[in-house]
């Protein structure tokens, strides 16, 4: 049961791209990109920061470099294909696609569910091979006596157990 | 003693214990506003539609932030000392006790009139008559006359223990070589159950307190019968 859930996990995991070790990566004959240099000012799509420090594309191909002179001039004379060009230069996601919902719960929910239920199958094996038979206390016929002395002895009769039951009738509390 | 997979506290059987009782429900009132007021900031910050979310500078919010949890600090503060000081009123107790721990039994000592001391033991499982109740029933309990100021002198005898009867809430640690003392009057007749409270090696959980408040007849009664036995 256990490794092939385990793999189910690892499945989804890897679709919704996180992030593996990178001496895992290559060692299975991937490529590795360049580290990132943390000081620089970096480009990132997030809603509470809408205009981040720095244009999505900082490298412009030749027909991208005369848009941008373009866009110095009157926005009037831009068409809309230009101004969604350069929209695009400048951000890599709207904020339509930043908002849309992805299917991430379903994977959390799933994987949550799959470790309970594997929680519940190891507690189940413990009660029946490894933990002692219970004390003789915890029997019926026991409880009830108790319940009647705790009663008899009015335990917690303000509020509590003895609280409920009528001493006039003999009975619980209806 | 408390009913199974009970939450909360016993009743009370004491004044002071009635005191506390009312003080954790006005403490808990607090914690749970604060509580719901926090879980529904975190709720409003992860559910917005705003963008703008990171304001930098607010004197305003930060005055009322800082001077607001002052406030509830006195607030839960007064009574407590309150309670605190009434635990250590002077009162003059009809009766003077000594509990000593050992491992693994207390020992109660009535020296007051007559020389009286006893061991008390946790009944085993094994040994219960049906309806008692398990690791808290002992062969000798402690009777103390009903509504009776009681002063208690706890210490031990080997190591660490601590002498609890929730009912009543006490608690005082047995320290050897040191007296402790705690006082009680019980509101009602009744018989309280306690644990020793602190870790004192492998049968820790099995030295129960029982204590039996009883008119005073019946307490008479009894420490007679406890003198003729010894």
């Amino acid at each position: 049961m256990s490794p092939f859930s385990a793999l189910r996990v690892a499945g989804l995991l890897a679709r919704r791209g996180v992030a593996v070790n990178i001496s895992v990566r290559a060692a299975h004959g991937h490529e590795i990109s360049k580290q990132e240099d943390m000081s620089l000012p970096m480009y990132w799509d997030r809603k509470d920061t809408p205009l981040p420090d720095i244009p999505f594309q900082k490298a412009l191909t030749a027909d991208q470099q005369s848009l941008k002179q373009k866009e110095l001039g009157s926005w009037k004379n831009l068409s809309e294909e230009e101004k969604i060009a350069l929209y695009r230069l400048a951000f890599n996601q709207t904020f339509a696609e930043m908002k849309k919902p992805t299917q991430e719960w379903k994977t959390v929910v799933g994987g949550v569910l799959i470790f309970i239920g594997l929680t519940g199958l190891v507690v189940w094996w413990q009660r029946v091979f490894v933990l002692p038979p219970q004390p003789h206390t915890l029997k019926e016929d026991w409880l009830a006596a108790q319940a009647k002395r705790m009663i008899d002895m009015r335990v917690n009769p303000v509020e509590g157990f003895s609280s409920s039951w009528d001493y006039e009738k003999n009975q619980w509390k209806k | 003693m408390a009913h199974p997979s009970q939450l909360g506290f016993q009743d009370a059987a004491s004044p002071v214990m009635e005191e506390l009782l009312h003080f954790h429900d006005h403490t808990l009132m607090i914690v749970f506003l604060i509580s719901t007021l926090v879980l529904y900031i975190i709720v409003a910050m992860v559910s917005t539609k705003l963008t703008n979310k990171y304001v930098l500078d607010s004197q305003e919010i930060e005055i009322v932030w800082t001077v607001l949890p002052a406030v509830i600090l006195i607030l839960i503060a007064l009574p407590s000392l309150r309670i605190l000081y009434l635990m250590d009123e002077i009162n003059d107790p009809h009766l003077t006790i000594k509990a000593m721990g050992h491992q693994w039994y207390w020992s109660y000592e009535y020296t007051d009139y007559e020389d009286l001391g006893f061991d008390s033991y946790m009944i085993p499982t094994q040994d219960l008559s049906p309806g008692q109740f398990r690791l808290l029933e002992t062969d000798h309990r402690m009777v103390v006359p009903m509504e009776s100021p009681i002063r208690v002198l706890v210490s031990a005898e080997d190591v660490l223990h601590s002498w609890a009867v929730p009912a009543l809430g006490i608690k005082m640690d047995a320290v050897p070589g040191r007296l402790n003392q705690t006082a009680f009057i019980t509101s009602r007749p009744g018989v309280y159950y306690g644990q020793c409270s602190e870790i004192c090696g492998r049968n820790h959980s099995f030295m129960p307190i029982v204590v039996e408040a009883v008119p005073l007849e019946h307490f008479e009664n009894w420490s007679s019968l406890m003198l003729e036995e010894s």
